[in-house]
């Protein structure tokens, strides 16, 4: 479910960005201000890193021949509450996507947003907890996990499809690629929701003191507020909603407008909202859109740019190789 | 499990890469940093079919890592482990837009097929440019980086205690699954039924050393908010390797230079 950079249009990248910085950033000052926070940093690392290994462990699922591995959001949540994992998921998530090329980094917001607000903040606070407000029993743990973890895949996976589609560069209709995604992650939620609910119950079994939300119902008894988080969540929501129907309905691509713009291209001058609209609906229709024909005949402009594009990647390799043999040389002259 | 050490393979074959003395280790990590968030942000800014318009971002990558005595093959290889989904959204476009865009050597190539290749290599360019960062800056200065910029302290000491507990995770990890497998001739894994237990198991072992992790900060001393931000300003050097770097790719992104220079030819 990691997101790639390749499919996302710079505004789309960007403003999830800014969404998950934010929420990032709310998390950890709640963190801060707790008193223990200190000492939840060394259970948050190593748990980060246990989720990290874990998802390596694949384990076979009878029957299909096939193998999954756990996602971890809520198993986080579970055990450190909805704020901590939420953190411990977006380290997880940087150094998959540095370290490993899993998810780009503008598409770091959106895989953070996906991956680890949905389930931490939206699923966990509003689904998980108050199913289990009424005590923790390993019937209802598991129901929680399956739930919970069906429901965030498939909020996830609708992110994704909704972040592809909004950004454009894939061809693949909405409908489509929702009807793709969806049942894909509805088997793997279950499955990994399985998993969950079995680890969360073995840790009920042996060490209960280690739920989070064990500790979390006391605290919700004694008043912290409910209504604080599920305002701020709606707050957030309403932002997210706000901020991707916004450049759902301006122009797709934000960057190539401003610099068309600058460049002053024509074609961008005569851009008021009515053609911006009108241009978007063409371009959605058109045979051959958004394509360069500035040089007039469209077979003369893509040859020469072919060639040239031929010749840049040379120029570009052979600047990389002459570096590089001069390098060696340097090496070899200044070992003898 | 030798996906697992293979893994780990991956993340220290970069610390290793990134503890280098380069002239291009040596720029300053706010420097590295915005280079690359700029050279992403244009090449995404393309159009789909603008396959011939990304080939000049290529000198970024060919030209760094050569200066940084980083292996292509490395990092090629690495890129490539992103193209799946990439490749799976891309072949939509093959099927989905017919269109023929112009004729090559008499057959036609269609728009879905460039854009589809444009995907491929904007794939490749952004994840080449992400591990290129990774490779030439050294863990602790990005992370010492993200402090300056005022990330919130706790979030980037959780980061960094992450990134050193992974390796003793995954060796964990591998080990359980070595055993399991030495118990079970044949499994490639554990099955589904003992998941729980299993990760279980490895979940409370991390537990406890997270406690003992505790102790031993705090018998050196350690308190959270004592974490010195470092001043390190930008020179010249830096300057003129953002504003090449930067100034390049913007400049790619306002000039056709394919079509200047096949147009000259």
């Amino acid at each position: 479910m990691h997101m790639a950079d390749a499919l996302l249009s710079p505004a789309v990248g960007l403003t999830m960005w800014a969404v998950s910085a934010g929420s990032v950033a709310v998390s950890a000052s709640r963190i801060e201000r707790q008193e223990l926070s200190e000492k939840k940093l060394p259970v948050m690392a190593v748990t980060g890193a246990f989720v990290f290994a874990a998802q390596m462990i694949n384990f076979t699922i009878p029957a299909t021949g096939s193998s999954g591995h756990i996602g971890g959001g809520i198993l986080l949540a579970g055990l450190l509450g909805g704020f901590p994992a939420l953190l411990t998921l977006t380290a997880v998530l940087i150094i998959q996507c540095l370290f490993f090329a899993d998810g780009g980094l503008l598409a770091l917001g959106c895989n953070i947003f996906n991956m680890g607000i949905i389930p931490c903040l939206i699923v966990y606070p509003l689904l998980f907890r108050p199913l289990l407000r009424k005590g923790i029993t390993a019937r209802r743990l598991t129901l929680a996990s399956i739930l919970s973890v069906v429901i965030g895949l498939q909020l996830g996976a609708f992110g994704v499809v909704l972040e592809t589609t909004v950004s454009g560069v894939s061809e693949l209709p909405f409908a489509t690629f929702l009807m793709l995604m969806q049942p894909i992650h509805l088997a793997i939620g279950l499955v990994e929701g399985v998993v969950t609910a079995a680890i969360l119950a073995f840790v009920l079994k042996t060490r209960p003191e280690l739920l989070e939300s064990a500790a979390e119902r006391k605290a919700l008894s004694a008043g912290v507020s409910v209504k604080k988080t599920v305002a701020v969540l709606a707050i957030l929501a309403v932002l997210v909603g706000g901020g991707l129907s916004l450049f759902a309905s301006a122009n797709p691509d934000g960057l190539e407008w401003a610099v068309e713009k600058v460049t002053g291209s024509p074609e961008l001058e005569q851009n008021d909202s009515v053609h911006a609209a009108a241009a978007q609906a063409q371009e959605k229709t058109a045979l051959l859109p958004d394509y360069d024909f500035a040089g007039g005949g469209a077979g003369g402009t893509s040859v020469s740019g072919l060639v040239g594009g031929a010749l840049t990647f040379a120029l570009a390799g052979g600047a990389g190789l002459a570096i590089s043999a001069v390098k060696k040389r340097k090496k070899h002259t200044a070992a003898r | 499990m030798a996906d697992m050490h293979a893994a780990l393979g991956k993340l220290y074959t970069l610390e290793q890469l990134s503890a280098g003395t380069t002239v291009i280790h040596r720029v300053h990590p706010l420097a590295k940093l915005a280079a690359t968030g700029v050279y992403l942000v244009c090449i995404v800014s393309f159009d789909r079919y603008a396959v011939g318009r990304l080939m000049p971002y290529l000198f970024y990558p060919a030209v760094v890592l050569a200066l940084a005595e980083v292996p292509y093959g490395l990092i090629v290889r690495r890129s490539l482990t992103a193209l799946p989904f990439c490749l799976f959204a891309g072949l939509s476009n093959l099927f989905l837009d017919r269109t023929a865009l112009f004729h090559l050597g008499g057959v036609a190539v269609s728009a879905g097929a460039v854009s589809l290749a444009a995907i491929v290599v904007r794939t490749l360019l952004c994840v080449a440019a992400v591990l290129i960062l990774v490779a030439v800056t050294p863990f602790v200065q990005m992370t010492d980086q993200l402090r300056r910029l005022h990330v919130p302290g706790i979030f980037v000491s959780l980061f960094e205690m992450t990134y050193r507990y992974l390796g003793a995770l995954v060796e964990e990890a591998s080990a359980m699954v070595t055993a399991y497998r030495l118990r079970c001739p044949g499994a490639k894994g554990p099955d589904i039924r003992h998941m729980g237990p299993f990760v279980g198991q490895l979940l409370l072992r991390s537990f406890d050393r997270a406690e003992r992790v505790y102790q031993a900060m705090k018998c050196r001393g350690y308190a959270l908010r004592d974490t010195m931000r470092t001043k390190h300003p930008l020179t010249a050097g830096d300057w003129i390797f953002l504003l090449a770097v930067g100034g390049s790719s913007v400049l790619f992104r306002l000039l056709n230079i394919p079509l200047l220079l096949g147009g000259k030819l």
